[in-house]
């Protein structure tokens, strides 16, 4: 009955019907995209944050009280806490300047570390290009960043495996007021870390990386600046994280856990994601309106025929369940249709926007472009949650005209012109 | 032997804008099982009204009607609609078919609505129609048949279902005078066939002489009772 009376208001139906469509296509295009939005952003993230390791460092962002840097003991307290894997404690530098005869090179950051510990906290990265680490370490090994070697493409390397060059550091004075002096120190280059690329939390291509004792001898200290800390597993970093807080007093470090910057990141974008659905979701409302009016109408024009079925017999339920069907089935096929539509337009709006990335100016683009394409991702939660909500909306709307067709007097409708 | 309709003391007051019109003023009858009772009166004397009521689609403001022994005024709307389902079959003036469902499916809609299988039915309303004589129109829809063809179908309609009354509104009130009296001729058929009983309200005298009795009907009043010639 529904079917066939929908056929004969073939164009009131078509239009009613594309209301949904639009309504549902723009839930799914949105969602599918937000959802690839998502899951790039936070695969990206996870790419750049190592999850498995932990990052110790003195103070606190709220307390703005520094813990006095950390001590041998320190790192041997949290080497023991359950789950950790592998400790490695790091004395910063900071910037350094390398001569290499007449070539000179910067590195943004210097650090004295244990190589062999480092290595295993950061095993896939901490690799030298162009052959293995070296063993034993000597007093006066250096392994320099990527970026640093290479600071151009085009040109030669700064230096090559076992040259021997030159490195100013900076070595801080206890005078009245502090002062600095510069001192040369000769090392040799073990080899060139590989390159990382990524745009992570440490990027080591910038990096250089001498032994802590040698540090420690330079700089006539033991005390080290951070704590890098392995977990076997990303699901331990939390439980690691409390107990290495626990380890200290109160707002004195800070354990930055990659893990809950991703899952806080997750979570922003999944509001936005849900928001943007919200928004789209409005034009399914209007859509229902539509519904509401369109069924209104035709309860007017089909009264006579609505008192004609109630005077051979039909109930008011059957009046109501047959508006009802109507506009139901305008619900599910406009989701029918909607579905794959809006993951259609999920797919061209991703295409224009991975165009809109190709033609961004030179400083804009990010070096991996591709990679900036967002791939609509389907998911049948979301086609669940659309075609429910779609039908949900039409048998809401198609609800009041239904009820007022249901309860038509039968004579009043009879008489009706 | 029982009554099959009673009508007793029904009076009916309705407002037609600002007027009140008193449609029935205390009207009393019976109609027996197998007859053919002609309501005969003006157009305003209430008829259409009486017809309503006694078929459970309207409601007296007083009186009470029974038909097959259940009395309409203790049931509900849902139970009232059982009723004209089951126990009434409705002919109207202006026929009252849907129009884009065809004969077929025109004459099957009780059945659809009283929820027999769609199998069954098809082949009930096929035997109807051919009892009508309109085998050869199953297919069409009312906007492709003549007014005759049409109240034939409705007649049809009223009849699948194997009601104990039928109720018809001036069935020949739109049709030509050989036509309508083709569809008395139907109805008269089947009252000596089916021994089908018929209320059928009109103002057309041809009716009036074939039937059983004629219940002269005035402003809402039953003015008097006749025999009629129960002849064709």
């Amino acid at each position: 009955m529904a079917w066939e009376s929908m056929r004969q208001r073939k164009l009131r139906a078509f239009l009613t019907t594309l209301g949904v469509v639009i309504g549902i296509t723009a839930i799914i295009a949105l969602a599918s995209l937000g959802e690839g939005f998502r899951v790039s952003i936070t695969e990206r993230m996870e790419q750049g944050f190592e999850l498995d390791v932990l990052t110790v460092i003195p103070g606190s962002l709220f307390a703005g009280y520094r813990y006095e840097r950390f001590k041998d003991t320190d790192v041997e307290n949290i080497s023991r806490i359950a789950n950790v894997s592998a400790v490695t404690p790091v004395m910063q530098i900071g910037s350094v300047t390398l001569y290499n005869g007449e070539k000179k090179a910067t590195a943004f950051v210097a650090a004295a570390t244990n190589f062999s510990e480092f290595q295993q906290v950061f095993s896939d990265r901490f690799e030298l290009k162009e052959e293995a680490m070296p063993d034993p370490v000597e007093n006066d090994t250096l392994i320099i960043g990527y970026k640093v070697n290479y600071p151009n493409k085009t040109e030669t390397a700064f230096a090559f495996p076992r040259e021997k060059i030159n490195v100013t550091l900076s070595i801080p004075k206890q005078t009245i007021p502090p002062s600095v002096e510069y001192e040369n120190y000769s090392f040799t280059v073990a080899g060139t870390l590989q390159e990382g690329g990524t745009s992570g939390l440490t990027n080591f291509d910038y990096w250089v990386f001498l032994p802590l004792d040698t540090a420690r001898k330079i700089y006539e200290t033991s005390l080290v600046d951070l704590i890098f800390v392995k977990v076997p597993d990303p699901e331990f970093s939390e439980n690691v994280a409390e107990e290495i807080d626990a380890l200290f007093p109160p707002y004195q470090i800070t354990v930055l856990v990659p893990l809950s910057f991703i899952q806080q990141v997750d979570l922003i974008l999944g509001t936005v994601q849900i928001f943007l659905t919200a928004i789209a979701s409005i034009s399914l409302l209007v859509a229902g309106i539509g519904i509401m009016n369109i069924m209104t109408v035709s309860v007017m024009e089909r009264t006579r025929e609505i008192g004609i079925l109630k005077a051979i017999g039909a109930k008011s339920r059957t009046i109501l369940t047959m508006f009802l069907a109507e506009s139901l089935l305008i619900g599910l096929v406009g989701s029918l249709v909607g579905v794959p539509t809006g993951y259609g337009l999920a797919h061209v709006l991703s295409y224009i926007i991975a165009r809109f990335a190709a033609f961004q100016p030179d400083w804009l683009r990010s070096p991996e472009v591709e990679r900036a394409v967002i791939a609509p991702i389907f998911s049948w939660s979301w086609v669940i949650i659309a075609v429910i909500f779609g039908i949900a909306i039409c048998i809401l709307f198609g609800l009041y005209p239904a009820r007022k067709a249901a309860k038509l007097d039968p004579v009043e409708a009879l008489r009706y012109e | 032997m029982p009554a099959l309709l009673e009508a007793k003391g029904l009076k009916k007051t309705y407002r037609m804008g600002r007027v009140l019109v008193s449609a029935l003023q205390g009207t009393t009858f019976d109609v027996a099982e197998g007859e053919f009772v002609a309501v005969f009166g003006p157009s305003g004397s209430g008829k259409s009204t009486l017809l309503h009521v006694l078929g459970g689609l309207d409601r007296p403001d007083e009186g009470e009607v029974s038909v097959d022994g259940v009395s309409l005024s203790t049931l509900n709307d849902n139970a009232l609609a059982e009723v004209r389902l089951r126990k009434i079959g409705f002919v109207f003036q202006f026929f009252n078919l849907l129009p884009r469902l065809t004969a077929l499916r025109n004459v099957e809609l009780p059945l659809t609505l009283a929820d027999l299988s769609e199998k069954e039915s098809i082949k009930k309303a096929e035997d109807m129609l051919k009892l009508v004589g309109l085998e050869d129109r199953m297919n069409h829809r009312p906007s492709e048949m003549s007014g005759g063809e049409q109240q034939r179908i409705a007649i049809a309609r009223a009849l699948i279902n194997d009601p104990k009354i039928v109720l018809a509104d001036e069935p020949t009130g739109n049709l030509d005078t050989s036509t309508g009296g083709e569809i008395v001729q139907l109805m008269k058929r089947l009252n000596e066939e089916k021994g089908q009983t018929f209320v059928v309200v009109t103002h057309d005298p041809a009716i009036a002489e074939t039937v059983d009795r004629i219940i002269y009907l005035k402003d809402g009043r039953i003015q008097r009772i006749k025999k009629g010639y129960g002849r064709l």
